[in-house]
């Protein structure tokens, strides 16, 4: 793999939060910032981890996604696009 | 292989389904019933493929090589749930011998209004246990299931009697996944079947009537991220008007850590082949299943 785009620091964390929340088998620095987070491209996360994903972020940063949101499927569409909404949002 | 199977009630287009309705209705449950010898008979003769899982799984379940009288007589028990069908949507309850085990486990979870999973299968009468869960007290169940499976249900049911609706969470995006967890926060029930993988789905093989199977993992992924306990429940015909509801407590994986969670979940589909099995064994003629799944 050619090396990741280069993070922000915020996505840097996100990206070990992402890893340890998952257990998934990576180091966060494998994650591409721009890379989709679901489906078969990029890190492959399903619909479940998806929402296991947005309970973490529910605790960790009081961002609380809802089912009717129309925006869920861009805001998943990569790190980066997840990481501007936290901050947007974020109440912790 | 399993969107074979979910495409089958297709077939049967809504004018064959309202003519069915209706004679069944004018002529009543007897009457009706006789029908099915002859359509059985057809599908035994000319459903090759379908034939060959049925003796499969039969021979299997019955411990020994499953005849023709087996496989009728597995065809009619599908057929027959079928049937009633239309009588238990219409409200024709009284029609039926029903009863009920172990369903005071409801009571566990509705007296603390907390959200459950109720897990089935591919087996006997969802219908019956609809009845049965509004009996008990208003549960009723969201099913969860891919969107075009949802579509053909409804049309199918809706063909049977236009009021009856549903509640379906479509599968496969991340708003549905959201939509159980409001569901479920709100004390509700979401009901999946959890015998049949679809293509694509994270799979585990099990231990199944001397074989190996693969089962889905979402329901119990979906269970341990929500932090839920799973019920067991089945409608399971015995022939003429009885039918037998089971239900049963399979698990909880709320209190399991991250890291040992692959373990606890593994375990417990295992659990679930294992009771599966169980009623398969007592039940051999329920479970619907025309494919070939055995590894």
């Amino acid at each position: 793999m050619t090396a990741a785009t280069d993070k922000s620091g915020f996505e840097e964390e996100l990206a070990a939060l992402i890893v340890s929340s998952l257990n998934l088998d990576m180091k966060p620095s494998d994650i591409d910032p721009l890379a989709p987070l679901y489906g078969d491209a990029g890190l492959g996360l399903d619909s479940i981890d998806a929402l296991e994903l947005s309970l973490t972020l529910s605790k960790q940063y009081g961002v609380q996604l809802r089912a009717d949101d129309e925006n869920n499927s861009r805001i998943f569409a990569s790190l980066r696009n997840l990481a501007v909404h936290i901050q947007q949002c974020r109440t912790k | 292989m399993s969107q074979e199977w979910v495409n089958r009630p297709e077939r049967s287009t809504v004018g064959i389904i309202r003519f069915i309705v209706w004679f069944a209705l004018t002529f009543g449950r007897r009457a009706s019933r006789l029908l099915l010898y002859p359509i059985c008979l057809y599908f035994v003769a000319f459903s090759s493929k379908a034939r060959k899982a049925s003796r499969l799984y039969l021979s299997r379940v019955l411990g020994h090589p499953a005849g023709w009288g087996d496989i009728f007589r597995h065809y009619f028990h599908f057929a027959s749930t079928i049937l009633d069908r239309v009588f238990l949507l219409s409200g024709r309850n009284e029609l039926f011998d029903i009863r009920m085990h172990g369903v005071e486990v409801f009571r566990r979870v509705t007296e603390a209004q907390q959200g459950f999973f109720l897990i089935s299968a591919h087996m006997g009468s969802f219908e019956v246990m609809h009845v049965v869960g509004r009996d008990l007290g208003k549960i009723k169940a969201t099913m969860v299931m891919y969107e075009e499976n949802a579509q053909k249900l409804s049309s199918v049911l809706k063909s049977i009697n236009p009021e009856s609706n549903p509640a379906v969470i479509p599968l496969g995006r991340i708003d549905s996944m959201l939509k159980i967890q409001e569901v479920l926060d709100h004390g509700g029930c979401i009901g999946m079947l959890a015998d049949r993988a679809i293509s694509g789905e994270k799979m585990i093989t099990c231990d199944f009537l001397g074989g190996k199977m693969a089962f889905p993992l979402g329901p119990f992924r979906l269970a341990a991220t929500l932090r839920r306990p799973i019920i067991l429940m089945l409608g399971l015909y015995q022939g003429g008007n009885r039918y037998d509801v089971y239900a049963e407590y399979l698990g909880d994986l709320s209190q399991v850590e991250r890291a040992g969670r692959d373990a606890a979940i593994a375990e417990l589909v295992q659990r679930y082949a294992t009771q599966l099995e169980h009623y398969c064994r007592s039940h051999p003629y329920n479970w619907f299943n025309f494919y070939d799944v055995w590894r």
